[in-house]
């Protein structure tokens, strides 16, 4: 059916009621011959189809603009349920249209708005769970914060300690360096005393042999005073040997001029004087003897000292010797020790280096472990406002439920069609 | 009378000269076994064989002296033969007033005992036969 607009309508429907007018009129005419009569029941006639026609004209329009009011209100009520009837197609058409697209937008955007108020509740609870997740986290974070600033402080005091310890150590070693140095100097002097002390106990040794040699050559007469008091001995045995053979001679001498008698008597006389001689001779020989033990005594004596002395020496040389064996050793040890004191030193001085790197290292490591401090407060005082940022979030998540609520509520004023 | 004199177990005793054979210092002792301590042994010296015999031993010496080389005197006297060893030989002394009946006899400072060679030797043979 095509699109008839309310002018042409109306026009058309003039066009039918002259078109009736006339025929009536015709009628009227043909009917009477009466003009007045006839213009008279044509003119009632006439005004009498122009009150119906513009009756049913006017009652097609206002009924569908009644309806279109009826649903307006119900509309304005909140209820979309109800239809608008499209009978023409015509400019109140165009109205209702326009209307029920309207009607349609509306339930459409209290749809999306209810669709839109649940998403927000779930997306509220969904963000709710997170919040309390954030604040719980933030509380986790708050207390980590705390613990780490609170280890980041302890860890700034033991590095400082530490720091404190290390600048001690050091100020230490650099005493230990200096002593090394003093050690060293020290050492040098006693190498050189020793080596001094070495050359002296050489000089005394090689003194203590000119002695030696010359004590020998010295020793020498009185060995041969002791041989030949020995021999004097040997000969004054001899001489004793042949006095006791004579004494033994005269003995029998005269025990054989007894045995002669009265002839023998001068014989024993020359027999008595021989055994006097001998007898003489004896103790000559014994004197001579006791002479040349005392001699040899002596002498013995003098060997023995000389002997003793010779010990002395001997042992004053190995003493010496010893002294010398020692003070190499000495020099050797002090060389030793003073090498390994250089050694020591040099290590010394590298760990004072190394402590010296590592002491700065621990001060920027306390630097760094206060800066930490630093940015761990801060991120607690962060995490504080996060904390109060979310119970704003969670206060206005709150109030947005509130108003998501409300929506649903006032959404459910509306009664929708069903679909 | 004429005597040789020597000193034993701290004695001096006198022996008459005419028993006395000689004197040796060299004498080779050579020991006898299963005899008395006083029996030294036997010597031999130029032809005759004697028996030596130590006389501070034999007159009860506790401590006989031992010499080395002791000089030995030898005594030859009716065919017998015996060897005196003494501690030390004094010498020959004469006696002026000599009487048999006395046996000891004062001599400048020594105080002398004489003895009988057989005398020695019966009182060696008394030691032998136990009595």
């Amino acid at each position: 059916m095509g699109r008839t607009s309310i002018k042409n309508k109306l026009i058309l429907s003039y066009l039918g009621l002259l078109l009736g007018v006339v025929v009536v009129v015709g009628v009227v005419n043909r009917m009477t011959n009466d003009f007045f009569l006839a213009q008279a029941i044509s003119t009632a006639l006439a005004l009498f189809i122009a009150i119906v026609f513009g009756s049913i004209f006017s009652r097609s329009f206002v009924k569908r603009l009644k309806s279109l009011s009826d649903v307006a209100r119900e509309v304005s009520r909140g209820d979309f349920s109800r239809d608008i009837p499209l009978v023409s197609r015509d400019e109140v058409r165009d109205l209702e249209e326009v209307f029920a697209m309207m009607v349609n937008q509306l339930m459409g955007m209290v749809s999306d708005m209810k669709v839109v108020s649940l998403q927000i509740q779930e997306n509220n609870k969904g963000l709710n769970e997170v919040v309390k997740k954030v604040l719980s986290n933030s509380h986790d974070i708050d207390r980590s914060t705390k613990s780490i600033a609170s280890s980041s402080q302890e860890q700034t005091v033991i590095l400082q300690k530490t720091s404190l310890r290390l600048d001690n150590g050091l100020k230490e070693m650099d005493e230990m360096v200096r002593q090394s140095a003093d050690t060293v100097s020290k050492i040098n002097e006693a190498r050189h005393k020793t080596e001094m002390g070495e050359i002296n106990a050489r000089e005394t040794l090689n003194h203590l042999e000119e002695v030696l040699k010359q004590m020998v050559e010295y020793t020498q007469p009185i060995y041969r005073l002791a041989n030949k008091v020995d021999k004097i001995k040997m000969v004054i045995q001899v001489i004793d040997e042949i006095a006791q053979k004579t004494d033994l001679l005269s003995l029998n001498a005269s025990i054989e001029a007894t045995r002669a008698g009265e002839q023998g008597k001068g014989f024993a006389l020359v027999a008595n004087e021989i055994r006097s001689m001998a007898e003489n001779s004896k103790h000559s020989s014994q004197k001579i003897e006791k002479i040349v033990v005392g001699i040899l005594e002596d002498n013995r004596e003098v060997l023995e000292s000389l002997s003793k002395s010779q010990e002395g020496i001997n042992k004053g040389r190995q003493i010496i010797n010893g002294i010398v064996d020692t003070f190499g050793e000495m020099l050797f040890g002090v060389k030793e020790i003073s090498n390994e004191v250089r050694e020591m030193e040099q290590v010394t001085s590298k760990q004072v280096g190394e402590i010296s790197g590592l002491l700065t290292h621990f001060q920027e490591l306390s630097g760094l472990a206060h800066d930490n401090f630093l940015a761990t407060k801060k991120t607690s005082v962060a995490t504080k406002d996060q904390k109060e940022d979310m119970k704003k979030l969670v206060d206005n998540m709150r109030s947005l439920n509130m108003l998501s609520a409300k929506m649903i509520k006032t959404q459910q004023h509306f009664r929708l069609r069903d679909k | 009378m004429e005597f040789l004199c020597f000193q034993a177990a701290g004695q001096y005793l006198g022996i008459e000269a005419r028993y006395v054979h000689r004197v040796v210092d060299d004498g080779e002792i050579t020991p006898v076994p299963l005899q008395s301590s006083c029996y030294m042994g036997l010597m031999y010296s130029r032809g005759d064989l004697f028996d030596v015999i130590h006389v501070g031993d034999l007159l009860g010496q506790q401590q006989a002296v031992q010499n080395e080389n002791p000089r030995i005197i030898l005594l030859k006297w009716a065919g017998k033969k015996l060897a005196l060893v003494p501690d030390k030989i004094i010498g020959m002394i004469s006696i002026k007033k000599y009487d048999k009946t006395q046996s000891v006899y004062h001599y400048a400072d020594y105080t002398i005992q004489v003895i009988m060679p057989d005398d020695i030797l019966k009182k060696v043979s008394e030691i032998f036969n136990g009595s």
